[in-house]
């Protein structure tokens, strides 16, 4: 149950042949995933420069993590709910979100649903079911347990999912979560991605357990250990889960066994406790590099057509960024709204106040693109 | 010499009437604060305390009368305490909920559930890296072992290889909840999804047999410095809170409680109660006009033992 990993993508870009005659994935499938993991890598190495050049004020990103996210994601229904940690932007593209939406919440804009009230890269989506991002870690996990005890009272045939990384299975949240949804067989799927790394701190001083997918045992649920760079069977093994959840036998937890080829952030430089040599003998494990070898070898895809897919990436980035910096700064009341659905007159009266004061005194300089932030 | 059984029968018998002394001065209501009595549990306390040096560190939940007696603290200032007297353990502060004695190594009681785990844990940690052989105890109920401090502190103390001794008195009720309603594992076997060594007793009445496994428990944390898991199945007489009986309200069989009460050597052997219980009374006698005759603090102690 734990040590086992389940792989269905090899290295080389072979498939097994009971996943090609059993999967469920179209042509069309395939290439939708695939195009949401090139966007979202092209998304992170552009924000990162963005975030260089000074113009936005911090990135976190998931390189080397497309496979484990987008390829879990694309099992769910549109109305079920996804609970991220913050490793998971390919969720969102997958999920409908507009990418001038997400780079003006980088930007903190007046585009940005959650008006620059939130660090950059912690998106909120409600519209598709997406949870809020949040840096506290594994907060997100008794969140979807939650929700999923809620759909099974309202009897609402709603799967919940949440990603967090091996860090948060140190939080209380992680037992508390794990346990009251196999007590109540809440329809709730866990997603551990082990990228191995908690900042600065290595996998094996985060817990002495042989994997992180045995601990299911302990609540009595499936552990499911996966080759989390392999983007297929992060599919299978998530939507077997999801119909399990569905069908109402409760929750699972997977270990996404991935890496990240990236720092934790950009406030961080992962190169200062790394040991040599293991970041380039995982960039030989790069979950694009092996899907687009089996996209080639079943002519899904061809080079022409990988090299458009990511030319239109680079545009539409390009495109978007001179949109989302073209909006403006939210607007001064936006420091009141957001709180109460229904203001009370006290702050009201603070809020025209300020408003008037604003009118009074002219508005300042708008600075908000200077460089350095 | 006096005979293990003996000694051990005699401070379990010991706690037990100090409670059963609670119940009968408790309507008078000179003991102010809530009280979580021990009654039926009083052989894991005595089995754990029997082990423990002065300078081993016990840290318990607020079911904790039986801990502070069997840790060895005294009994004229717990009854002080609990009176609200400037004597107390806890100079009338604290109150049953949050009995402490550092001098004999009972560091002490809260009544939030699971937070004494991860002080534990923290001790610890502090005497390993003080280089002192010095084993800390954790003692809490099953109800706790739901809380996010309860993981947090197994991964800790396991990763960090710590000599913590975890002991779960699993009296099958978080207040009214039944463990079926609450729990998704086994708490020895959960233990071990943090690669720790448990062990689980199902005879929480005997004394001899938690003081046996406790003492092994003990020795092999001391030689390895490693981290061990205790659950000790045992039965609780009264309401989770108060001095009354609760088994009229349909959430707990009677039948069970004649099953304990069949096998318990503090009901069962008559033959040492009576010839213990007359100095026992004595000393409980002492303590309650000890507690009786103590002044109550002065105002200005609000403002003292913080900083």
């Amino acid at each position: 149950m734990s040590s086992e990993i389940i792989q269905v993508l090899k290295e080389d870009g072979t498939v097994s042949p009971l996943f090609k005659k059993e999967t469920d994935l179209t042509e069309q499938d395939l290439k939708k995933i695939y195009e949401t993991m090139i966007l979202t890598r092209v998304y992170e190495e552009r924000s990162l420069k963005l975030q260089r050049s000074g113009r936005i004020g911090f990135y976190i990103g998931c390189k080397g993590q497309e496979a484990s996210h987008i390829g879990s994601a694309y099992a769910l229904k549109m109305d079920d709910w996804v609970f991220p940690a913050y490793r998971e932007p390919g969720v969102l593209f997958l999920r409908g979100i507009a990418l001038k939406t997400m780079i003006c919440q980088m930007m903190g804009n007046a585009g940005d649903p959650t008006m620059g009230r939130q660090m950059p890269c912690h998106y909120s989506y409600k519209e598709g079911n997406n949870g809020s991002v949040s840096s506290p870690l594994a907060t997100q996990i008794p969140h979807a347990v939650g929700i999923a005890y809620a759909a099974k009272y309202m009897k609402h045939k709603i799967v919940s999912l949440t990603y967090f990384g091996e860090g948060s299975t140190s939080e209380g949240d992680f037992h508390t979560g794990l346990n009251f949804a196999a007590v109540f067989k809440s329809p709730v799927v866990f997603i551990c991605q082990n990228n191995q790394w908690a900042i600065s701190v290595p996998v094996a001083r985060q817990t002495v357990s042989e994997s992180i997918a045995i601990k299911a045992k302990a609540y009595g649920m499936p552990g499911i250990k996966v080759d989390g760079n392999d983007v297929l069977a992060m599919y299978q093994v998530t939507k077997d889960a999801v119909e399990r959840a569905r069908n109402g036998d409760g929750p699972t937890l997977i270990e996404s066994f991935t890496y990240r080829l990236g720092s934790h952030s950009s406030s961080d430089d992962a190169a200062r406790y790394r040991p040599e040599g293991e970041l380039e003998s995982w960039e030989q494990k790069d979950p694009i590099i092996r899907f687009e070898k089996y996209l080639l070898s079943e002519n899904i895809l061809t080079p022409e057509s990988i090299k458009k897919i990511k030319d239109d990436a680079e545009e539409e980035f390009t495109q978007a960024v001179k949109e989302a910096e073209k909006v403006g700064l939210p607007p001064l009341e936006t420091l009141f709204t957001g709180v109460y659905k229904d203001m009370p007159e006290s702050l009201r009266e603070q809020m025209e106040d300020l408003i008037n004061e604003q009118k009074r005194l002219g508005a300042s300089e708008d600075n908000s693109m200077a460089f350095p932030l | 010499m006096i005979s293990l059984y003996k000694n051990l029968f005699y401070q379990s018998l010991r706690i037990r009437m100090v409670e059963e002394k609670i119940i009968e001065i408790y309507p008078s209501d000179k003991i102010q604060s809530p009280v979580h009595l021990s009654i039926g549990q009083e052989a894991v306390a005595v089995g754990i305390c029997n082990n423990l040096l002065k300078t081993d560190l016990l840290y318990s939940s607020y079911r904790s009368h039986a801990y502070y007696l069997a840790k060895g603290a005294n009994l004229n200032k717990m009854f002080a305490e609990l009176y609200g007297k400037v004597t107390g353990c806890g100079k009338g502060k604290a109150g049953s909920m949050h009995l402490a004695e550092k001098s004999v190594g009972f560091m002490g009681s809260s009544a939030v559930v699971a937070s004494t785990i991860s002080h534990a844990v923290g001790s610890a940690l502090a005497s390993k890296r003080l280089n002192k052989n010095q084993v800390c105890v954790a003692t809490f109920g099953d109800g706790a072992s739901e809380e996010g401090s309860y993981h947090e502190s197994l991964n800790f103390a396991s990763v960090f290889k710590l000599p913590v001794l975890f002991v779960c008195e699993n009296n099958g009720l978080a207040i009214h909840s039944t463990i079926d309603q609450r729990h998704s594992y086994k708490i020895h076997e959960h233990a071990k999804s943090y690669n720790l060594k448990s062990t689980y007793i199902e005879e929480g009445y005997d004394f001899m047999k938690i003081n046996s496994l406790i003492s092994e428990t003990i020795n092999e944390i001391k030689l390895t410095g490693l981290p061990q898991v205790v659950e000790i199945k045992t039965y609780r007489y009264k309401e989770h809170v108060g001095i009354g009986d609760d088994h009229h309200v349909p959430y707990r069989s009677s039948k069970d409680f004649d099953n304990w009460k069949s096998v318990d050597p503090l009901i069962q052997d008559k033959t040492l109660i009576n010839e213990f219980s007359e100095k026992i009374n004595a000393e409980i006698e002492a303590a309650v006009n000890f507690a009786e005759q103590s002044e109550f603090p002065a105002d200005s102690e609000l403002f003292t033992d913080i900083y």
